[in-house]
C-alpha cells in the first residue's frame, strides 16, 4: 500500500459517508445511516491498516499521517453524536470536514518513509497520537458549529439545544485531550526522563487544555451568555491549531522541540 | 468594586495585582531561585500549605468574603490569568531555567524567557493552585457519590501540580559517560558539577541498529535535497534493487553494509570490511528517462575513517547517501550498587533501567564515531515524588473517563435528544 493508492480508498469512503449523511435526513433510516457510515469507515481503515503494514510502523509520524487519522475520526465523532443525540445535519458536516482533510492529503502529500526514530518506538506512541486525533476531531467539530452559530446569530437566535451539543462535544473532546496529554506524560517519563518538560508543543498543549477548561467553567457560570462562550470555544480551537501544526512554524519553537519530526 | 459579593472585576483585579507584584519582584530580585527548596523543606512547606488551605476553608464558613475564592468566578479568572502566561511562554523562545540570560531586553527583564522560574508565573500558578485546592477541599468536605468525577478531576490535578512543583527541588538529573574500559560511578549535573553516585555502571557493549541506506538527489551548488520543498528519496532495503528518483531510474547491483574504501590515483572501489570504522556503500547505475544518459559508480555515506562518496548525475545534480538513520540504540551494562548488588541489563531508548530509586536512560554516545562508539552516555534520574504525581495522574485519567461516559448524558443532552424531533 502506498500513498498513490489513497485516492482509491478515500473517495469511495467519502461516497459512503455522503450516502449515510443523506439518509440521515429521511425518517426512520437510522439503520442505513449507520451501515453506510461504517462501510465508509471500514474502507478508510483498510487503507490505514495497509499503510501500517507496508511502513512496518504505525502511520502517525508525519503531519500527513496525522491528517489521515483526523479524516477517519471526524465521521466516527459524527456517527457517535448522531446515535446519541440524533442531529440530522451532523453527518453531512463531519463528511465535508473529513473531505477537506482528505483533499489536502491527495493534493499535497508529504514524503513518507519507513524510518521511525528510536524515541518514537514505544507502546505509548499509537495511543498518545490516536487519542489526541480523536480529541482534535471532536473539538474541531465543536469549533465549526460555534463559528456557524456565531455567523448566523445576527439573523436568528442561538438554539439552546445546539449549545448543549457544543457542550457535549467539548466535554468528550476535553476528556480525550486530557487522556492524550497524560499518556504523553507517562511516555515522556519512560523516554525522556521526565513527565513534563515545557517543550513548545507541551506548552501549547497546556494552553489548549486550559482554553477548553475555561469554556467548560464559563458555561457553568454564565449559562445564557452564548456568544461569549462560543467565542471562547473558537479561541480554544485556535490554540489547538498552534499546538497541532503551528509549532512547526513558530520561531520560538525552532530547534528545541522533541515533537518536530517531519522536518527532513 | 470590592463590595460583596465579589465578581469578575475583583477576580481580574487580584490577577493583575499578583502579576504586577511578580513583575516588581522579578525586576528587583531576579528569577525565582529554588535550589535550596529540597527535602525536608519542600515537604514541610507542602504540609503547611495544605493546612493553610484547609484553615481558609474552615474560616470561610464564617467569613463570607473568603467564599469567593472557591467560586466559579475565582476559578475562571485565575485559570485565565495563568493561561495567558502559558501562551506568552509559547510565543517566547525559552532558555533553560539554570541559564543566565543576558539578552532579550524587556522580555528577559520580565522573566518571560525563563517563564517557569519567573515571579509572575510562580505567583499566578500558586493562585490558580490555591483556588483549585479550595474548590477540591470544599467538594470533599461535603462528599457525595455523584461528585466522584468532579473530585477525581480536581483533586487529581491538584495533587499532580503540587507534587510536581514541590518535588522539583528533589529531582536529580545527571549525565554519565560509561566506557568499555571499566566501571564508572561519577556523573555530572546540569551545571557540570561532578557528583559521586551510590552505583557504578560498566559498559559491556554498545550497538546501533540502522535503517537501510537511503539515496537522494541534491543540488550541487546549494547542497539541498531535491525537489526543494518536498525532497524525495529511495530506501534501498536489499540488492539488487531498482527504483526511481526525479527523472532517473536507479538500479543498485551491489550493497555492502560494512565496507572499506580502497582508493588509488584514478580508481575508487569498496570492499567488504567487518571491523571498526566500516561504512556503507552501494554500487548504483542511474539512467535518465528524458535524455538517456547513464551514470554509474559507488555511493557511500562515509564514516570517521572513510570519506563520503557521491555520484555526479549532471553538472547540477548529484546522487548521495545521507547518514543512515538509527533504528535502535542499546547498551549492555553491568550495574553495581554500594550494597553489593550486581545486575546485568540492556538499556535502550524507551526502555530505562530502574535501580535503587534511580532510572537509567540511554541518552547518547560518541557521535563522532557513530555505531563504532566505545562509550555510551546515560541519563540518571531520581524523582522521589514520582509516585505522588502518578497518583494524581491516575485520578485524572479516571476522571476523564467519567467525563466522557457521564457528562454527555446530562439533562441538556436528553432535552436536546427529545427536541430534535421538532427541530
Amino acid at each position: 500500500m502506498e500513498w498513490s493508492h489513497f485516492i482509491y480508498f478515500s473517495l469511495p469512503a467519502v461516497a459512503c459517508w455522503s450516502i449515510g449523511a443523506a439518509m440521515a435526513y429521511r425518517p426512520n433510516k437510522s439503520g442505513l445511516v449507520l451501515l453506510w457510515t461504517i462501510l465508509g469507515l471500514a474502507i478508510f481503515m483498510a487503507f490505514i491498516v495497509g499503510m501500517w503494514l507496508s511502513l512496518e510502523r504505525p502511520p502517525l509520524r508525519t503531519m500527513g499521517e496525522t491528517r489521515l487519522w483526523y479524516s477517519f475520526f471526524l465521521p466516527v465523532a459524527g456517527i457517535i453524536t448522531y446515535i446519541r443525540w440524533r442531529y440530522k445535519w451532523i453527518l453531512s458536516f463531519s463528511t465535508v470536514l473529513s473531505f477537506v482533510f482528505i483533499c489536502i492529503n491527495i493534493f499535497k502529500p508529504e514524503i513518507h518513509n519507513k524510518t521511525l526514530m528510536p524515541a518514537l518506538q514505544s507502546p505509548w506512541f499509537a495511543p498518545h497520537v490516536i487519542v489526541y486525533m480523536f480529541a482534535y476531531a471532536m473539538l474541531g467539530a465543536a469549533a465549526v458549529v460555534a463559528i456557524y452559530l456565531l455567523v448566523r446569530s445576527r439573523k436568528t437566535a442561538i438554539d439552546p439545544n445546539v449549545m448543549s451539543l457544543c457542550d457535549n462535544l467539548v466535554y468528550v473532546g476535553t476528556a480525550f485531550l486530557t487522556i492524550g496529554m497524560l499518556f504523553g506524560a507517562l511516555w515522556a517519563k519512560e523516554a525522556w526522563g521526565h513527565y513534563w518538560g515545557w517543550d513548545p508543543k507541551e506548552t501549547w498543549a497546556a494552553a489548549t487544555w486550559l482554553g477548553n477548561l475555561l469554556y467548560i467553567h464559563f458555561r457553568l457560570h454564565r449559562h445564557t451568555r452564548y456568544k461569549a462562550a462560543l467565542g471562547l470555544l473558537v479561541f480554544a480551537f485556535l490554540l489547538l491549531q498552534v499546538c497541532w501544526f503551528g509549532v512547526n512554524y513558530l520561531p520560538s519553537a525552532q530547534g528545541n522541540s522533541v515533537h518536530v519530526y517531519n522536518m527532513e | 468594586m470590592w463590595k460583596q459579593p465579589w465578581g469578575y472585576t475583583e477576580g481580574w483585579a487580584i490577577s493583575i495585582g499578583l502579576f504586577i507584584t511578580g513583575v516588581v519582584l522579578q525586576l528587583t530580585t531576579g528569577k525565582v531561585d529554588a535550589t535550596l527548596f529540597q527535602y525536608p523543606l519542600n515537604a514541610l512547606t507542602g504540609g503547611v500549605y495544605l493546612f493553610f488551605l484547609i484553615m481558609v476553608y474552615v474560616v470561610s464558613r464564617k467569613a463570607v468574603a473568603l467564599q469567593w475564592f472557591y467560586s466559579l468566578t475565582a476559578s475562571i479568572t485565575s485559570l485565565t490569568a495563568w493561561m495567558v502566561l502559558v501562551i506568552i511562554m509559547g510565543l517566547t523562545r525559552q532558555m533553560a531555567p539554570s541559564a543566565t540570560v543576558t539578552h532579550g531586553g524587556l522580555l528577559s527583564g520580565l522573566g518571560f524567557m525563563q517563564m517557569t522560574v519567573s515571579w509572575p508565573f510562580m505567583l499566578l500558578f500558586f493562585y490558580f493552585l490555591s483556588v483549585l485546592g479550595l474548590v477540591t477541599i470544599r467538594k470533599i468536605s461535603r462528599f457525595c457519590w455523584k461528585d466522584t468525577p468532579f473530585i477525581l478531576n480536581h483533586a487529581g490535578l491538584f495533587i499532580t501540580l503540587l507534587a510536581a512543583i514541590l518535588g522539583n527541588g528533589d529531582l536529580q538529573r545527571l549525565r554519565m559517560t560509561a566506557s568499555l574500559d571499566g566501571p564508572e560511578w561519577r556523573a555530572t549535573d546540569e551545571t557540570g558539577e561532578m557528583v559521586e553516585l551510590p552505583l557504578a555502571i560498566e559498559l559491556k557493549s554498545f550497538t546501533i541498529d540502522e535503517y537501510p541506506p537511503k539515496l537522494l538527489a541534491i543540488d550541487n551548488t546549494t547542497g539541498k535535497a531535491l525537489p526543494e520543498n518536498n525532497p524525495e528519496n529511495v530506501l534501498v532495503e536489499n540488492a539488487p534493487f531498482s527504483g526511481c528518483l526525479l527523472d532517473w531510474d536507479i538500479e543498485v547491483s551491489h550493497s555492502l553494509p560494512l565496507a572499506a574504501c580502497v582508493r588509488s590515483i584514478d580508481t575508487l572501489n569498496f570492499v567488504a570490511f567487518h571491523s571498526e570504522g566500516a561504512t556503507t556503500a552501494l554500487m548504483v547505475k542511474a539512467r535518465n528517462r528524458v535524455d538517456g544518459t547513464e551514470k554509474s559508480g559507488w555511493v557511500s555515506c562515509g564514516s570517521f575513517m572513510f570519506p563520503y562518496v557521491s555520484l555526479p548525475l549532471s553538472d547540477s545534480v548529484s546522487l548521495v547517501m545521507p547518514e543512515r538513520e538509527p533504528k535502535r540504540f542499546a547498551s549492555e551494562v553491568t550495574v553495581y550498587t554500594k550494597s553489593g548488588e550486581r545486575a546485568d541489563a540492556l538499556i535502550e531508548v524507551n526502555k530505562p533501567l530502574s535501580m535503587e530509586g534511580w532510572k537509567i536512560y540511554q541518552l547518547s554516545y560518541d557521535e563522532t564515531k557513530g555505531k563504532w562508539s566505545r562509550t555510551s552516555i546515560f541519563e540518571l534520574v531520581r524523582d522521589p515524588w514520582l509516585p505522588v504525581v502518578y497518583i494524581g495522574i491516575l485520578m485524572m485519567l479516571l476522571g476523564s473517563v467519567c467525563l466522557f461516559v457521564l457528562a454527555p448524558g446530562n439533562k441538556q443532552g436528553k432535552t436536546a435528544a427529545n427536541d430534535t424531533k421538532t427541530v
